[in-house]
């Protein structure tokens, strides 16, 4: 049976998170999802838009998407991403809940010919992978156990807080022991380590523009890793992918440490266990740290 | 959110915080902060900040305006919502923290305009509205460059090794920036939407 659902994959998905998006939709074809792209989709601000852009407008990006989604189907809108989320998710809430933001940002839409009734339910991918599709279901699908690889589930911010434990969220997980992504590693025939800094922040967008600020926040991630005899960290989200594997060369510079820990996406890791094509499927050649002992299993 | 917030006129001055309860999305809530400091206590960046959000909110109590708007706590914040889950009182605090960076920067404070986080979300800001998706080598190149010439420069070649990494990947790729079709469609609601967000004096609801 496939379920189908509307699909944002965010602006990453065509960039440095190329490797989640085609990881995810491996695994969304053998879990039985199908993914439909909201059509035209738009960015959605990020964590940094409105400081320039503003408050509605920065709603309203997410707006136009809702409104596209909407006029595609009444399936819940998923998306892969911690901030796409956070930002759609937003405007839907504030769209259903506060008649003056559903006014305005019809008003908005309506400049353009668009409405949206706020009617849909924006979604975590790791969150309908635990409610709608199951554990179950997952380890049943599991062809290649990733035997002996041992992996730190790194869950990072967005991904739980502030929404994993909210009815319109999903209440799927807690926000400072999530277990899901431990879940995902256990299933996949992965050890998951006891991972203090699992739900640490790595400085997101912060990190990106003045890495001076969050340097340290990372090393302790990897720090972390590294005292677990880690093969790997594990993360659901593409910023923290992106951050925690580039900026390893200049934390090495920094602090004198010889980090060279591969960082990969539970959606890889799933993809092999799937038995996925390394590449094709779990898109580990898109890491800049490769993960051989990934790969090896896929072989 | 436009008009401009009141300046405080004697040193505790209730005008400021009135403004912020009034027009900050999440303001409302401030008024129940009983300042207990799990915000801060909670914060992976409280020690760099010039005073963490507990403080900071007892300022806008205070009236402090200008020390607020002008703190680096705005600039600090990686939104990483531990304060917004573990707050006893359902204070929203990174959205306040958001919006007050909004009031910051259109207020001209300098410590605003000048910070990375400004200059960066210009660079996004462009990228996004322009092309309807960021292109993460225009939102970097401009966001370097913004600091002026030698300083892009310099940035530039420390993050060509990253950059290089990136095309490797296929993570970074050579071609035109992508857009979207709806382009002009977009710039028509994102107007009308600047628009609401001048005509009321609230309107700062979101992210
Ligand atoms: S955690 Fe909440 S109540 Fe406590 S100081 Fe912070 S904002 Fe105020
Ligand atoms: S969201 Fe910002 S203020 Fe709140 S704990 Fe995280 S960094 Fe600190």
């Amino acid at each position: 049976m496939t379920t189908k659902m509307t699909y944002y994959p965010g602006c990453s998905s065509e960039a440095s998170g190329a490797h989640l998006d085609k990881s995810l939709q491996s695994i969304a074809r053998t879990l039985g999802i199908e993914l439909e792209p909201i059509e035209d989709w738009n960015c959605c601000g990020a964590s940094v838009n409105h400081i320039k852009g503003g408050h509605a407008p920065t709603t309203a990006m997410s707006a136009r998407n809702l409104a596209q989604a909407k006029a595609q189907g009444n399936q819940d809108v998923v998306t892969p991403c911690a901030a796409c989320f956070l930002n759609t998710h937003y405007a839907n809430e504030a769209m259903r809940e506060d008649k003056q933001v559903y006014e305005e940002m019809n008003e908005a839409l309506g400049a353009a010919g668009r409405s949206y009734d706020a009617s849909l339910n924006v979604r975590h991918i790791c969150e309908v992978l635990i409610n709608d599709v199951g554990l179950d279901k997952i380890r049943e699908s599991v062809k290649k156990p990733l035997k002996g690889l041992k992996v730190a589930g790194w869950v990072g911010c967005q991904t739980v807080r502030p929404h994993a434990a909210t009815e319109r969220g999903g209440n799927f997980d807690e926000y400072d022991n999530p277990r899901f992504l431990d879940d995902f590693i256990e299933a996949a025939g992965a050890e998951a380590v006891d991972f203090k800094a699992r739900t640490n922040c790595c400085g997101g967008s912060v990190a990106v523009m003045s890495p001076d600020k969050t340097i340290h926040l990372m090393r302790d991630i990897l720090q972390e890793a590294q005292e677990r005899g880690v093969d790997c960290i594990a993360t659901p989200c593409p910023l923290c992918q992106t951050n925690l594997e580039m900026y390893q060369g200049a934390i090495n510079d920094k602090y004198g440490t010889h980090f060279d820990i591969p960082v990969v996406f539970y959606s890889q890791l799933l993809a092999v266990a799937f038995g996925g094509d390394p590449d094709g499927d779990a898109a580990l050649n898109q890491n800049i740290i490769k993960a051989p002992k990934i790969a090896q299993v896929a072989k | 959110m436009t008009t401009t917030s009141p300046q405080a006129t004697r040193k505790y001055d209730l005008g400021f915080a009135r403004w912020v309860y009034e027009n900050v999305d999440g303001g409302d809530r401030l008024a129940l902060c009983m300042q207990c400091g799990t915000c801060s206590g909670s914060c992976p960046v409280g020690t760099q900040m010039d005073y963490g959000p507990r403080k900071l909110f007892m300022m806008i109590r205070a009236g402090m305006k200008d020390a607020v708007l002008s703190s680096n706590t705005l600039w600090n914040c990686v939104s990483c919502y531990n304060c917004v889950v573990r707050c006893p009182r359902q204070v929203p605090v990174t959205y306040i923290l958001h919006d007050l960076a909004v009031v910051a920067v259109r207020e001209g404070y300098k410590e605003a305009v000048e910070s990375d986080n400004a200059r960066f979300s210009a660079a996004f800001n462009f990228s996004a509205e322009r092309y309807g998706r960021t292109d993460e080598r225009i939102v970097t190149g401009k966001f370097y460059f913004s600091e002026g010439l030698s300083a892009g420069f310099k940035k530039g070649m420390d993050n060509m090794k990253i950059a290089w990494n990136m095309v490797k990947t296929k993570r970074m790729p050579l071609g035109l920036p992508h857009k979207i079709k709806g382009k002009g469609e977009l710039k028509t609601i994102l107007d009308k939407a600047r628009e609401i967000e001048e005509r009321h004096k609230g309107g700062g609801k979101g992210n």
